[in-house]
């Protein structure tokens, strides 16, 4: 009777922990639900639900008519979208490079914990918060391309101009990018300033005992205490590069001549103005596939380098 | 390393089990459509595309409506994304009974499928109405899918006092409008020293279209045209006739050679083009009559005229743009037939015009006989745009599948060869091109 008894035990011994990990495995899920749902609903549901709509003639009413493919064959000979991905490559990478060459200068100047300083980063750091719509329509009217705009007056001052600007197919992705540059620069400011505070002021000394001087200092000192945070500036700024659309729908809407378009807003176009959601979720399609490659690669990269 | 492996793949199961979840659950949620259309019971459903004060007139119209026949309405408006609304309620299958959009929706709602035919005998007083507006309500083949509420024709708006400074008269025809614009550019009518001022307004983006829907008006009056009908429906493009070259060689005369257009225009969309008016940046400017209370809220109130628009080699006609009535599928058609037939009414036409002086939804009204001038204060320039209107008003072809992209293509073409003052002749060659296969890939090619 005993050893009836007891025979069974060991396997609910065994059984009830598996249970209480169940449970316990179960737990973290609980607690990232809300998130989850949140993401389930405003982020997975419509990405399947577009790469769905991709494979379609879509027609609200009437019913969808499969297409297969062909959304997509026309997207990889489509010259307008050809070149909207070209200048969104160079609007990303100018973006990026030029925001954080700039950002690290002004956080080099504005490092520090005085007052002044923190005033002084404070003024600097605003067009970040300042919407972009508002930014807009300030550089529009700053950059009239008229004798008598604001830059073409300063211009005028030194004996240039009066330059086009955002009203020139050859100027205006580079005046769409000064723009950018100008609003997203600062931003990247804060985060080299912290990478700043954090660099041991030690080093700085060893390098000055050995003769280094402030070029030096800065080449073999700064930039290498910085790799970590460079990587963060650069890869937060590929990743707003390559999705820019408030600041080219609003200051130029792709324009003149298709000269400043790039992919977001295009794609906008086809499903707006042109009532095309099949094709413009082809578009889509493609961009996600395209940024999820680069992400792998960037990630395999990274971690080659770290390993 | 195994027990270790085996934890991580069933947690991922676990994180896999609970997206399918969550996904499944919402499939499911928004497969539960219920596929009825609009209900038959209850008020009139009725989308209204506008903003702003326009809500107040309808309010009045839709009241006198519910104390004449008892039916009530329940209004809708919004101007944000109305387009992306309605679709969301066309995949719904719940469309409200009517929509009040531009008459451009027409041919895009009828291959949406999401409209009715009108059966003209059932909407008291609609064959009565001015011959123009009942044009805008036809598709390619005769068939009537809406029922018009308002119309309205551009007409020229031009600086009276850079006229005087300047000893000019208002511009009658195309030469006339290159002198002006010459003058209004390098005479410096604001008189304030600097080389500051332009000549012709022009709302040159690609954006909605805008630089086609400026240009229509240059087209027709050169005595070209978008296409021309085949009979049965289908259509040829023509924008590479003499006269559409010609009208865009005029374009790039203004744009290019004499340079008397505002710089920037050809980002410029209208309330860009507005302001440069407003501003005394330019000097001359082809709009519609809604721009008379923008303007006059402006400090060029009082400082320019309105005038027919000027005459080209074929003409003096000008863009004709409406409102319209679309009877949705689903609709309590008996009802919503009502309340059209009542909105068509003299007595609506007029609320329409009055009811509410700062948004005058009855634009110019549809029923003949009614004074466009006497209804708006007394303004004279609302009896010249009704002259314009019945005289040389000229609707772009809303009717046919998808105007709207074709209009984008035209615009597409038109900034390009502007932006780079291309050779016209051969940038309408390839715009008519394109056009044609744009006609083709709806269905409506000759």
């Amino acid at each position: 009777m005993t050893t009836e008894t007891r025979a069974p035990a060991p396997t609910r011994t065994v059984a009830a922990p598996r249970r209480g990990r169940g449970r316990r495995a179960l737990v973290p899920w609980l607690y990232l639900a809300p998130a989850l749902l949140f993401f389930a609903v405003f982020r997975f549901w419509p990405t399947a639900w577009g790469i769905y709509l991709s494979l379609y003639k879509v027609r609200p009413y009437l019913g969808n008519q499969w297409v297969g493919a062909d959304n997509f064959v026309r997207a990889l000979h489509d010259p307008a979208l050809r070149s909207a991905v070209w200048h969104t490559v160079v609007d990303a990478l100018a973006t990026v490079v030029g925001s954080a060459v700039a950002g690290f200068a002004l956080a080099l100047l504005l490092e520090g914990p005085a007052r002044l300083l923190k005033l002084f980063r404070t003024a600097v750091f605003l067009p970040v918060v300042v919407s972009m719509v508002a930014i807009a329509e300030l550089w529009s009217s700053l950059l009239f391309p008229g004798r008598y705009g604001a830059a073409n007056s300063v211009l005028h001052l030194a004996g240039v101009g009066p330059l086009p600007f955002l009203s020139s197919p050859h100027s205006a992705l580079v005046s769409v990018i000064l723009v950018q540059v100008w609003k997203s620069a600062p931003y990247d400011m804060i985060i080299f300033v912290a990478g700043l505070a954090g660099i041991d002021r030690e080093l700085y000394e060893a390098a000055s005992l050995d003769g280094a001087g402030l070029l030096q200092r800065l080449r073999y000192v700064t930039l290498p205490a910085l790799r970590p945070t460079t990587t963060v500036v650069l890869t937060l700024g590929v990743i707003r590069g390559m999705r820019v659309f408030t600041e080219i729908y609003v200051l130029t809407n792709g324009g003149p001549n298709g000269a400043s378009q790039t992919v977001v807003p295009y794609d906008y176009l086809q499903a707006t103005t042109n009532n095309d959601i099949g094709y413009a979720a082809a578009i889509s399609t493609l961009f996600l596939l395209i940024t999820v490659a680069l992400t792998l690669l960037v990630q395999r990269w990274r971690g080659r380098r770290e390993s | 390393m195994t027990a270790r492996g085996t934890g991580t793949g069933r947690r991922r199961m676990t994180g896999i089990v609970v997206v399918s979840a969550l996904s499944a659950g919402l499939l499911a949620g928004c497969g539960s459509h219920s596929g009825s259309s609009a209900d038959s019971t209850g008020p009139l459903k009725v989308w209204v595309r506008g903003s702003g004060d326009s809500l107040k007139a309808y309010d009045k119209i839709f009241a006198a409506f519910t104390a004449k026949t008892g039916i009530k309405v329940q209004p809708y408006m919004t101007l944000t994304d109305f387009e992306t609304k309605l679709s969301a309620s066309a995949s719904a299958h719940s469309l409200p009974d009517m929509v009040i959009d531009n008459a451009s929706q027409l041919g895009d709602f009828e291959s949406q499928g999401i409209i009715q035919k009108v059966d003209a005998s059932s909407v008291p007083g609609l064959s009565a109405l001015s011959p123009q507006a009942l044009s805008s309500v036809k598709d390619p083949k005769g068939a009537t899918y809406a029922i018009p509420f308002s119309a309205q024709a551009n007409v020229l708006l031009v600086r009276k006092d850079w006229l005087a400074k300047l000893h000019l008269s208002p511009p009658k025809t195309w030469a006339d409008v290159e002198r002006v614009a010459k003058a209004f550019t390098r005479d410096d009518p604001d008189a304030d020293g600097k080389n500051d001022t332009y000549g012709i307004d022009v709302p040159g983006t690609t954006a909605n279209g805008y630089i086609s829907w400026w240009w229509s008006s240059l087209l027709w009056q050169a005595g070209g045209d978008y296409v021309k009908s085949d009979g049965g429906g289908k259509y040829t493009a023509t924008l590479d006739s003499p006269q559409a070259i010609s009208a865009a060689q005029e374009f790039e005369k203004l744009a290019c050679t004499d340079k008397v257009v505002q710089p920037g225009m050809l980002n410029d969309d209208t309330t860009a083009g507005n302001k440069a008016f407003q501003t005394g940046l330019t000097g001359m400017y082809l709009t519609g009559p809604y721009a008379f209370a923008t303007m006059d809220a402006s400090p060029v109130k009082g400082k320019y005229v309105a005038v027919a628009p000027p005459a080209g080699p074929g003409g003096s006609q000008t863009l004709a743009e409406g409102t319209s009535m679309y009877l949705m599928q689903g609709a309590k058609t008996d009802e919503a037939e009502k309340l059209a037939g009542f909105m068509i009414t003299p007595t609506t036409q007029q609320l329409g015009m009055t009811a509410v002086p700062t948004a005058t939804v009855v634009r110019l009204p549809v029923t003949p006989g009614l004074n466009a001038a006497t209804a708006h204060s007394d303004d004279p320039r609302w009896g010249l745009a009704a002259t314009v209107y019945q005289k040389d008003g000229h609707y772009e072809y809303d009717s046919l599948p998808n105007w709207t992209a074709l209009r984008q293509l035209t615009s597409d073409d038109l900034n390009g060869m502007i932006a780079q003052c291309a050779p016209p002749a051969a940038a309408m060659k390839k715009l008519n091109s394109q056009f044609q296969a744009a006609l083709a890939a709806q269905g409506v090619a000759g």
